[in-house]
């Protein structure tokens, strides 16, 4: 569990994907985070992450350089995630078509679907770095590491972040209260 | 250290990044500044709530699903590639000859055909009234198998008319043929994608050929006068009574005949050809049939493939080529238990099938199914001497120490022996397998 990215990768492409589990485990968290925020249902981001990551598997030949896996990852998530956008919408005008005059029911949102909104909402750079920090379960020094950024930065970064989260779920609760 | 110093270093603070002394001052401004308080709290709440979703997320099970997904997926890949190699297996067979899907339908009739013209042997009877039907009727419909009738037999319909057939094949269904025997042509269409393509059937074919009314005739002409007819006696047939006669050839060929006892109308003829059975039943004569039934025309509404189709020949190669497709590509690579005209045309319908998921275009998987019928064909002109033994039964394709095959060609003093490599040797007969 505390081997490199690498390390996985290089296992899942010689054979069997059991090493691939491993790397399941790692960025579970950081995908489902990233997915319900754009998803809005935690169904639907378990579906998208699982999409993911079998997408992933089937791709890892094509990851020119295995220590990129993070971001090469984050950057299928947001395919998939537009793809379930898509789909979503259309589900929802037929939806809309077929009962007009009923509510809609709302969807099962996950258990702090604000704030997964919000992190979906922030810049890359920003998103990536919350992400590391509270759904891959790296410290600080490991993000400066992983990103090739200096401490300094990757805290100033965080602070950022931290930030826009804040105008982002404030924005988010006055339009609940309006 | 004042504010804007204080809100720079709060997070590394919050991270527990500051050295001792940093920590000091930044603490000691804390205590005296409510707004920097208040901004911590609110960083330490965001944090927290990041902390507590991180590990709500982290507690999902998602890994079992995904390598569940993997190895599904994977498992269809696979299927894919077998079907992908499965085309490229079939490709190697791609014969030269330019030859349309309709031509495995075609291909079959007209070797079933080929074997019977040697039949004729020297028996004779007086059975004149029985035979009469057969050899004064216009028109004359009947069912035609092949092999065992109890075992899942290929029938096919025929209608003869004059020199023509109308022909229609029980595990090929949407294929018809007509053949005119006078030109040596066939007409094969497709009724399911209305589709034709003329064959030809000239040379060693056409000679050999005649429609069975025609043949059975040419025997009971023969044997019209001969004392060498036995009568078999009153019997149930096909649930009718019935009475039989029977004729042997010189190579231990058959013909029996029933016949309902009272009109004398023939019911079945059975004819035995060395290793092949024929059975003719369910025979109706001069009964009006539409002469467009059996028009050499092309329907309208059906598209006719350009190039004609060459049946001219079937050879040894062919043969071979024909084994090989057999345990290749319908039997994962072993031999069939047994071949035969009857399990060459049970094979057709499966050919097709592979040849529809193999994914080759249609003028490839016209060309692979030529293959088959043609090593048929040659099997055939062997069949009706019976002089030829098949010992393939479970034998691996490429094992070259088996032999599967041998017989003698016409004339020759050693036998030709096809071994599971699917070479061939010259042997004598001392030192054929035993």
């Amino acid at each position: 569990m505390h081997e490199t990215d690498r390390y996985y990768i290089e296992r899942c492409l010689d054979g069997p994907p059991d090493d691939f589990r491993y790397l399941v485990r790692r960025y579970q968290a950081v995908l489902l985070a990233n997915l319900a925020g754009k998803l809005g249902s935690r169904d639907s981001a378990e579906e998208a992450a699982q999409e993911t990551l079998v997408r992933a598997y089937f791709n890892i030949q094509k990851l020119k350089k295995p220590d990129s896996f993070f971001p090469w990852l984050l950057g299928i998530a947001d395919r998939v995630a537009k793809e379930h956008q898509r789909k979503q919408q259309l589900q929802r005008q037929r939806e809309i078509v077929r009962a007009f005059s009923q509510d809609a029911p709302t969807p099962e949102l996950s258990q702090d679907y604000a704030l997964e909104s919000a992190i979906a909402e922030l810049p890359d750079a920003y998103r990536k770095v919350i992400l590391l920090r509270y759904y891959g379960g790296h410290a600080c020094n490991q993000i400066a590491e992983r990103l090739d950024m200096p401490l300094g930065t990757v805290t100033k970064t965080l602070s950022r972040a931290y930030v826009m989260l804040r105008e982002s779920l404030q924005q988010q609760t006055n339009e609940v209260q309006k | 250290m004042n504010c804007p110093e204080c809100k720079e270093h709060l997070v590394p603070y919050v991270e527990d990044l500051l050295e001792e002394s940093r920590k000091r001052s930044l603490i000691e401004h804390l205590n005296d500044c409510p707004a920097c308080q208040a901004e911590l709290r609110d960083l330490t709440q965001l944090h927290d709530r990041l902390v507590a979703n991180g590990k709500v997320l982290s507690q999902s099970r998602l890994e079992d699903n995904v390598l569940d997904r993997i190895l599904r997926e994977q498992n269809v890949r696979l299927k894919a590639t077998t079907r992908a190699q499965a085309a490229l297996k079939l490709r190697r067979f791609i014969m030269q000859t330019r030859i349309s899907r309709l031509a495995v339908a075609a291909a079959v009739v007209i070797v079933a055909v080929v074997g019977i013209y040697s039949i004729l042997g020297g028996s004779t009877v007086t059975f004149a009234d029985v035979i009469k039907p057969i050899l004064n009727a216009r028109t004359v419909v009947y069912d035609f198998i092949l092999g065992d009738e109890e075992n899942d037999p290929v029938i096919m319909h025929e209608m003869v008319v004059g020199s023509r057939i109308r022909r229609t094949i029980s595990n090929l269904p949407g294929m018809t043929q007509i053949t005119d025997l006078e030109t040596g042509k066939m007409l094969a269409l497709n009724d399911v994608d209305r589709t034709a393509a003329y064959v030809n059937i000239k040379g060693t074919l056409q000679e050999r050929t005649a429609n069975y009314i025609g043949f059975v005739r040419t025997v009971l002409m023969e044997l019209k006068d001969s004392p060498d007819v036995e009568r078999l006696g009153e019997q149930e047939i096909d649930g009718r009574k019935a009475i039989g006669f029977s004729g042997r050839g010189n190579n231990n060929q058959q013909l029996k005949i029933w016949a309902d006892p009272k009109t004398a109308v023939p019911i079945r003829v059975e004819l035995r050809l060395g290793q092949l059975l024929v059975i003719l039943k369910n025979f109706q004569f001069d009964v009006p049939i539409d002469y467009s039934q059996v028009s050499m025309d092309v329907p309208e509404g059906y598209k006719l493939e350009e190039a004609e189709i060459d049946f001219t020949k079937g050879t040894e190669e062919d043969f071979i080529e024909s084994l090989r497709i057999w345990a290749e590509v319908l039997l994962d690579g072993t031999f069939p238990e047994a071949i035969g005209t009857e399990n060459y045309m049970k094979q057709m319908p499966l050919l097709g099938e592979k040849l529809v998921q193999s994914g080759l275009s249609v003028d490839e998987a016209g060309k692979v199914a030529m293959a088959l019928p043609r090593g048929m064909f040659f099997l055939q002109l062997l069949e009706t001497d019976g002089k030829y033994h098949y010992a393939g039964k479970g034998v691996k394709l490429g094992d070259a120490d088996k032999a599967i095959f041998w017989y003698r060609p016409e004339g020759s003093e050693t036998y030709r022996v096809i071994y599971g490599d699917l070479t061939v040797k010259d042997v004598t007969p001392e030192n054929l397998p035993k």
